[in-house]
């Protein structure tokens, strides 16, 4: 086990992509599973707090100690067994998310799940319940977990398979590896009909590996993940399309929302129909913000749209279909980039993952910390709701970049402040947006988490009396209150349950 | 004007080798193939060149029916016409070149395109040789072209810096990194040379003056060694530099 001790030694553990940033004593790296049993132990008696570190690409500041030490898990990364019949991969929680989608994929495999960001360790996937362009097809990392084993701090073992173990109404009821019961009630807070990564998972009757998958590591650490496969599908279109105007561009992207959900409902749909895997937007200002690094789009576009198709036949209908559809909304088929192979897709994936990047880098070189949306709502109040988020920016005349996952509803608008009285002012104004998707039943974070940076957010959307029951859920699995502390909610809640 | 671009078919740079049984030849199972990158310089190259003044351009490409799928991609990103020189056994560059400039000839263009380097056999000639065989002027290595009239401004790169040479038409343009970015094929383009024929050609026959004896694989390097992460370790970590390595 490598042991860090000296503050320059960590620095790096001490921050994430959100450019939030704490303090710790040292940082631990150990390299099994004993030793990480160990080490919480010894924390849980002192009672230490103690900060899991994933790859920090985490966008919320949840990786980031506020005192005590960092078990890094950077160790743990081997790939335990891939089973190409029974379509299922166990994985150490450090693999990182590219790795494994390579990996499988040279099996003939598709694992889903795919944050912007895959440079991520497949344990934090699970504890944030990333998602991304793809989500709108097949659901977020959520669905693709079939089995966890997760080590509590005072290092018993709770080994779990979906299917198995489910709440009786709110009643929970697990036992441990030594066999000790764990019981425990849910709070039972309404949760958005939208892609959702705010606060516990919680539901009457449910299955209850899904309370850990998003819990942001404050219940226990993640050692080994089972994840669900499916076959790789024959073949995948992916384009880039120039719009003229926004209002084009949505509008293509409303009526490929709506077809494509139709479709997946309807199976027996001709394969030829056109079905959507991935829509995401990106406005004239986030084409903008690009253009240093992609010559080639088109001077006069006001917005883009990256979609992409997988189908396992090769039927050129399906091409003609996203044409007759691109056409309707103005665009031309000259300003439709198509990736031919797997390099060029990658280039498209990199398009994508290029405003994302270099909103931080600008966040960063500022020294402030990310203020972007992570808000989604239901499709029919979506449109209403970007303008509106739209307008109240302009107003303030605040830079921004507007783009994100718009095929789930789900836009990233990040605000660009260039001194601290913006900063503050952008600060508001994602407040307000936040309680306007509340309001509009949607969620404020469906990706990200909730980290330390989005505390306040939550407390708004499921106020203080849920926040209080999810305080003591976490209380039932870390009586000694060790374990990743300020995550999802402010620590003084632990002292007031 | 006719505008010609060589285009080859070379294995994913990001693809494992391994050399085939015969050992002359590389095992192509599981390898992907793709567009020789230097040459989506070339062919971006030539598209320019139309679209600023007009004429037609023919992307050419030798080897098997594998070469196809570039020759498509050329296609997509707006290439007018493509030729297969359809060949299998191996070639060395001159023979290649003999090849290609025998169909620059037939096209009669006047103006070439190709890659500075084929990055499978890395020779980085056959542009230089099949100008010569045309009796062309030739700028190789080029990042930057201009054309006004018949006459042509090149820069180049040279070790250490940048060289601006002129040079008049008929020419081959031998293209590096840097000289423009490559389009993306359109969705229209794709649908237009779904419908477009690529042309079947015997190439001339050549001798080969070449011959690939063997290959044969660099030996990986050997894995690390830790000896500890403490500075208990230093003595140990000495002995063996001095004993084994014997750098010390
Ligand atoms: C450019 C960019 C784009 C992004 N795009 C997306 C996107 O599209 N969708 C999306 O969902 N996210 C996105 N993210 C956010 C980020 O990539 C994800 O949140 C990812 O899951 C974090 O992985 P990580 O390994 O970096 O974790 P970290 O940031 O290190 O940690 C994240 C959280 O997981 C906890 N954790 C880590 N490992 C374990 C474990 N084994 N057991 C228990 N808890 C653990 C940590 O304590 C922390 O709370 C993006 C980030 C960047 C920088």
């Amino acid at each position: 086990m490598i042991v860090k001790k000296e503050p320059e030694q960590f620095q790096n553990y001490l921050s994430d992509a959100s450019n939030y940033k704490g303090f710790a004593d040292s940082v631990y790296i150990p390299e099994n599973e004993p030793e990480i049993i160990e080490l919480l132990k010894k924390f849980n008696e002192q009672k230490t707090k103690v900060t899991i570190a994933g790859n920090g690409t985490g966008l919320t500041g949840a990786r980031v100690p506020e005192g005590g030490v960092v078990i890094s898990l950077e160790k743990l990364n081997r790939i335990i067994n891939l089973s190409r019949k029974e379509k299922f991969v166990i994985v150490q929680p450090a693999v990182i998310l590219k790795d494994l989608q390579d990996f499988v994929e040279a099996e003939n495999l598709l694992y889903p799940p795919d944050p912007t960001e895959r440079n991520c360790f497949i344990g934090a996937t699970v504890a944030t319940n990333a998602s991304g362009a793809r989500s709108f097809k097949y659901g977020p990392t959520r669905n693709y977990v079939v089995g966890l084993r997760i080590f509590l701090p005072a290092g018993e073992i709770i080994s779990i398979e979906r299917g198995k173990y489910f709440a009786n109404g709110l009643k929970g009821h697990l036992i441990t590896a030594p066999g000790k019961e764990i019981l425990f009630t849910l709070p039972d807070y309404y949760m958005p009909h939208t892609k959702n990564a705010a606060g516990y998972f919680c539901r009457a009757n449910m299955d209850l590996i899904d309370l850990f998958i998003g819990s942001e590591g404050t219940l226990g650490v993640i050692t080994e993940v089972k994840l669900k496969l499916l076959d790789l599908p024959k073949s995948l279109l992916s384009s880039i399309a120039f719009f003229k105007s926004e209002e084009n561009a949505l509008d293509f992207i409303d009526e490929a929302r709506s077809i494509s959900i139709r479709a997946s409902n309807n199976q027996s749909r001709s394969p030829s129909h056109l079905n959507a895997s991935a829509l995401e937007f990106f406005d004239q200002k986030a084409l903008n913000f690009l253009r240093p690094d992609f010559q080639n789009i088109p001077g006069k576009s006001e917005a883009a749209v990256w979609f992409e198709q997988d189908y396992n036949d090769n039927d050129d209908s399906i091409i003609t279909n996203w044409i007759n559809l691109l056409k309707k909304y103005n665009c031309d088929e000259d300003s439709v980039w198509l990736a031919i192979n797997k390099n060029e897709r990658e280039k498209f994936h990199e398009f994508r993952h290029a405003v994302s990047w270099k909103v931080n880098e600008f966040i960063a070189q500022r020294n402030f910390k990310k203020i972007g949306t992570d808000v989604a709502v239901p499709a029919q109040n979506f449109r209403q709701f970007y303008s509106w988020i739209k307008k109240k920016i302009e107003l303030e005349n605040l830079d921004y970049v507007a783009y994100g996952h718009f095929g789930d509803c789900h836009p990233h608008l990040n605000m660009l402040p260039k001194d601290e009285f913006e900063y503050q002012k952008a600060k508001q104004i994602y407040a307000e947006i936040c309680a306007e998707a509340v309001r509009l039943k949607g969620t404020i974070s469906a990706e990200h988490g909730i980290g330390k940076l989005k505390r306040e957010s939550l407390l708004k959307m499921h106020g203080e009396e849920n926040i209080r029951k999810m305080a003591a859920l976490k209380l039932i699995f870390d009586p000694n209150k060790i374990l990743n502390i300020g995550n999802i909610f402010n620590e003084n809640f632990l002292e007031r349950v | 004007m006719k505008i010609a671009v060589c285009v080859s078919h070379v294995p994913d740079t990001a693809a494992k080798i391994n050399i085939g049984s015969d050992s002359k030849n590389i095992d192509q199972n599981g390898v992907t193939f793709v567009v020789n990158p230097y040459d989506e310089y070339a062919i971006e190259e030539a598209l320019k060149t139309k679209e600023k003044f007009g004429g037609e351009t023919v992307a050419i490409s030798l080897g098997g029916d594998a070469n196809k799928e570039t020759l498509r991609k050329a296609l997509a990103m707006g290439i007018d016409n493509a030729v297969l020189l359809k060949d299998s056994g191996f070639r060395d560059s001159l023979s290649v070149a003999k090849a290609l400039a025998e169909e620059i000839k037939t096209q009669g263009a006047e103006l070439v395109f190709f890659g500075k380097q084929s990055v499978d056999y890395d020779s980085s000639i056959v542009g230089q040789l099949t100008a010569e065989l045309l009796g062309y002027n030739c700028i190789s290595v080029v990042i930057s072209f201009s054309l006004d009239g018949n006459k042509i401004t090149c820069e180049r790169e040279i070790e250490g810096g940048k060289e601006i040479v002129e040079t008049a038409l008929p020419a081959l343009i031998t293209a590096q990194k840097g000289l423009n970015e490559p389009r993306y094929a359109s969705l229209k383009g794709i649908m237009a040379a779904k419908k477009k024929e690529i042309i079947e050609k015997q190439p001339v026959a050549a001798q080969n003056y070449i011959e690939i004896i063997s290959m044969k694989k660099t030996e990986s390097k050997q894995a690390g060694k830790i000896v500890g992460t403490d500075s208990s370790a230093v003595p140990e970590l000495v002995r063996l530099l001095r004993e084994e390595a014997k750098v010390i």
